[in-house]
């Protein structure tokens, strides 16, 4: 039987069998038993049992009064720092960042730019520091008094970061801070896209991992060889239009293998995916469709002055304001990524899944991300006619009985 | 924790139009006494990296924010203007006063943390079968504190060289001489409000503008059901007839509106996916066809009308 909630598409791509114990509460009773030291990663316990519906026994009432006794001495530690590991940042608020003078941590690796000696934190880092328990944020002290300012609260912190972010002209929403945070627990590195305050968005013309390599070898591999044989080929389809318009699609003659058929049956133009991309919309701030963050794996190069393309891209859209997106809206989305082809040598159903242009949409409801791949799936670089000979479609497409495998639970 | 309470209404802060809880106390009350979970989606500061159990503060629905306002039992309060008013204009009196608080509560936190690594060091040698080791530590660090502290009485000492009765600290030490030189801790605090006043509740601050799936919401809760959101299910609500902490969701409901027409489809795709999660399908909605016009703002309840139905594959 499916579980509760399968099929939670998960950034790193872990196995299908996979639950998601994020997507429903969990017991705070468990929470204890996970290792609280950072040495050694913490083991998530198994899904808590729980019960079908309250019936009123002493047994169950208990069980739910212990769970919530724990939620709430989860909830209630304390952050605080020891002198030693004490890092004190002071709030700017005409920028709504915070500056850190001594950077004495590892996370400024990867966020934080050095500016006027100091270490320059945006909203969402200098919050989730704070949140983490990491940072000690400081309000600043008004003019002409010395000293150090009070400190500002885990409220203060978003009433500053998320709240004040609009009178200063900043971008950031609670929603996009939802999935930093979200993303940061899970440890990559997400840097802004852009600098977030320009109506006017790049188009992406560059080709990253496969398409490149593939870009190259379409250069040096083909040699003469490969030269003769495209105007071989050429010539018999310049002719097609009027080809189409007389006579039978496959015109009489000498055909060698079933290849050649099937491309003089390919009558239905086709999008160019590598053509540079264009914009469909006028430029415009409002626009939700933009991407929000750049995504990396946590690798120990890694350098936040020169950070490379990333690993994933996610535009953050807040589901109780935005619609599915419009096919042009989606096109505009997809040509500011750059053209990522698939593995050549993987299955043919993961190519079309992982397309040829990407974006990861983070829908956010209410707090709960939920993380949707979109790809342009180029279909008409994977011709079925060509598999021919590596066996009836492989076993794994096969049928898997249908309606009847899943059965009905309860 | 039946005894964990705060005076309603308590206040909801709201920040960009969000609406968030960040008192632990506000959190486990509102649960426990008016069904509303809302979503954690905080940073646990020791739990930094999952993203299973998520700390303060708790977001409600706009939702959840609306129905605690309608009944009394919150009121919202502008965190920002707040905030802005309190410590961006704070005078120095009051900062220097606040630091001298935060210091008396990170002395505190010092010497917690301290007797914490005394008592795991005397387990761990306790564990090696070092015994005797403990014990002289013990009377070593009672002579130090007799020496150290001329106020500290002879019957002190004797209670510290029992093995897990540290000796009673005095209750408020004073900054200046922290006993054996330690160091205050610094505290980020979750909440302002013991240093902010609390937020005035005004009159004036509307209702949290609702989604118009509310009625059944409000419906749904007044039947003693509890919600969160349901976008990963594809519905508006997923509804449990209990605590999510405890119990496993019954129904994924949709709110619409009395005469909208919807897609045939959408019966099929939510009743095959309630289905196939154990749980049904749910649509419902207000009739407000019925005595609309004479009610209004008569006190009439916002559940009132609505009428909900549930979708299962019948599996025959």
């Amino acid at each position: 039987m499916a579980d509760e909630d399968e099929d939670m598409p998960q950034l790193s791509g872990g196995g299908a069998g996979d639950i998601d114990l994020s997507d429903e509460t969990q017991d705070f009773r468990f929470l204890s038993t996970l290792s609280i030291t950072g040495t050694d990663l913490p083991k998530i316990p198994k899904r808590g049992e729980k019960d079908f519906e309250p019936h009123a026994t002493a047994r169950q009432t208990d069980t739910l009064a212990a769970s919530r006794a724990a939620m709430h001495t989860a909830l209630s530690i304390p952050r605080i720092h020891a002198p030693k590991n004490h890092m004190v940042a002071i709030y700017e608020p005409s920028s709504n960042m915070a500056s850190v003078e001594k950077a004495k941590s590892q996370h400024f690796q990867t966020i934080g730019r050095f500016a006027n000696g100091k270490e320059w934190l945006l909203p969402e880092e200098t919050l989730f520091m704070l949140e983490r328990g990491s940072l000690d944020v400081r309000w600043p002290v008004k003019e002409g008094e010395e000293g150090l300012g009070v400190p500002m609260s885990l409220q203060g912190a978003y009433a500053a970061f998320i709240g004040m972010e609009g009178g200063v002209g900043g971008r950031l929403t609670l929603e996009m801070y939802n999935v930093y945070a979200g993303l940061k627990r899970a440890g990559y590195i997400v840097l802004r896209t852009g600098t977030w305050h320009d109506a006017k968005v790049e188009l992406n013309l560059s080709k990253v991992g496969h398409a490149k390599e593939k870009a190259q070898e379409r250069y040096w591999g083909l040699g003469l060889f490969g030269e003769l044989w495209k105007r071989l080929f050429r010539l018999q389809r310049s002719d097609s239009l009027e080809r189409f318009k007389l006579g039978p699609l496959v015109t009489p003659g000498l055909y060698r293998n079933w290849t050649d058929i099937y491309k003089l049956l390919e009558v239905i133009p086709r999008h160019d995916r590598t053509a540079p991309p264009k914009f469909m919309l006028p430029d415009d701030i409002s626009n939700p469709f933009r991407i929000t963050f750049d995504v990396y794996k946590p690798v120990s190069q890694f350098r936040k002055s020169k950070p490379g393309p990333p690993d994933y891209r996610i535009a953050v859209i807040n589901a109780r304001e935005t619609a599915v997106p419009t096919m042009v809206e989606l096109n505009d989305l997809l040509a500011t990524t750059p053209y990522d082809l698939p593995n050549p040598s993987t299955q043919m159903y993961q190519k079309l899944k992982y397309g040829s242009r990407n974006i990861i949409l983070a829908v956010v409801d209410n707090g709960i991300p939920s993380y949707i791949r979109i790809a342009d799936a180029p279909f008409e670089d994977e011709k079925l006619y060509e598999r021919i000979g590596r066996g009836r479609g492989g076993k794994r497409g096969g049928f898997r009985g249908r309606g009847r495998g899943r059965g009905r639970g309860r | 924790m039946a005894d964990i309470s705060v005076p309603e209404p308590f206040p909801i802060s709201q920040i960009a139009n969000r609406f968030l809880i960040f008192d632990v106390d506000a959190v486990t009350y509102a649960r426990r006494e008016h069904n509303i979970t809302g979503v954690l989606v905080g940073t646990i500061a020791h739990m930094s990296q999952q993203n299973v159990f998520l700390g303060i503060p708790l977001e409600l629905m706009p939702e959840e924010a609306r129905l605690l306002v309608e009944q009394g039992h919150a009121y919202i309060a502008d965190d920002v203007d707040v905030h802005n008013k309190g410590f961006l204009e704070m005078n120095r009196e009051d900062r220097l006063a606040f630091l001298q608080a935060m210091d008396k509560q990170g002395m505190d936190a010092a010497l917690n943390n301290q007797k914490k690594a005394e008592e795991r060091s005397e387990k761990a040698l306790q564990r090696k079968g070092l015994a005797r080791k403990v014990q002289e530590n013990a009377a070593r660090r009672a002579s130090e504190a007799l020496e150290s502290s001329s106020a500290a009485t002879p019957t002190d000492a004797e209670a510290d060289t029992s093995l897990f009765d540290s000796p009673p600290r005095s209750a408020s030490p004073a900054i200046s001489q922290a006993p054996n030189g330690l160091d205050p801790f610094f505290v980020t605090p979750t909440t302002s409000y013991p240093r902010l006043p609390t937020p005035p509740i005004s009159p004036t601050t509307p209702l949290p503008h609702v989604p118009r799936t509310y009625p059944l919401f409000a419906y749904l809760h007044s039947k003693g059901y509890f919600m969160t959101p349901g976008l990963r299910f594809g519905c508006n609500y997923t509804v449990y007839p209990g605590d999510p902490l405890r119990f496993h969701s019954h129904f994924l409901a949709t709110g619409l509106d009395w005469d909208e027409e919807f897609d045939l489809l959408d019966i099929v795709g939510g009743g095959r996916l309630g289905t196939g999660v154990k749980k049904a399908y749910m649509i419902g909605g207000a009739d407000t066809s019925t005595n609309d016009v004479s009610d209004k703002g008569s006190g009439r309840r916002t559940e009132d009308g609505v009428r909900a139905f549930s979708i299962e594959w019948a599996g025959l």
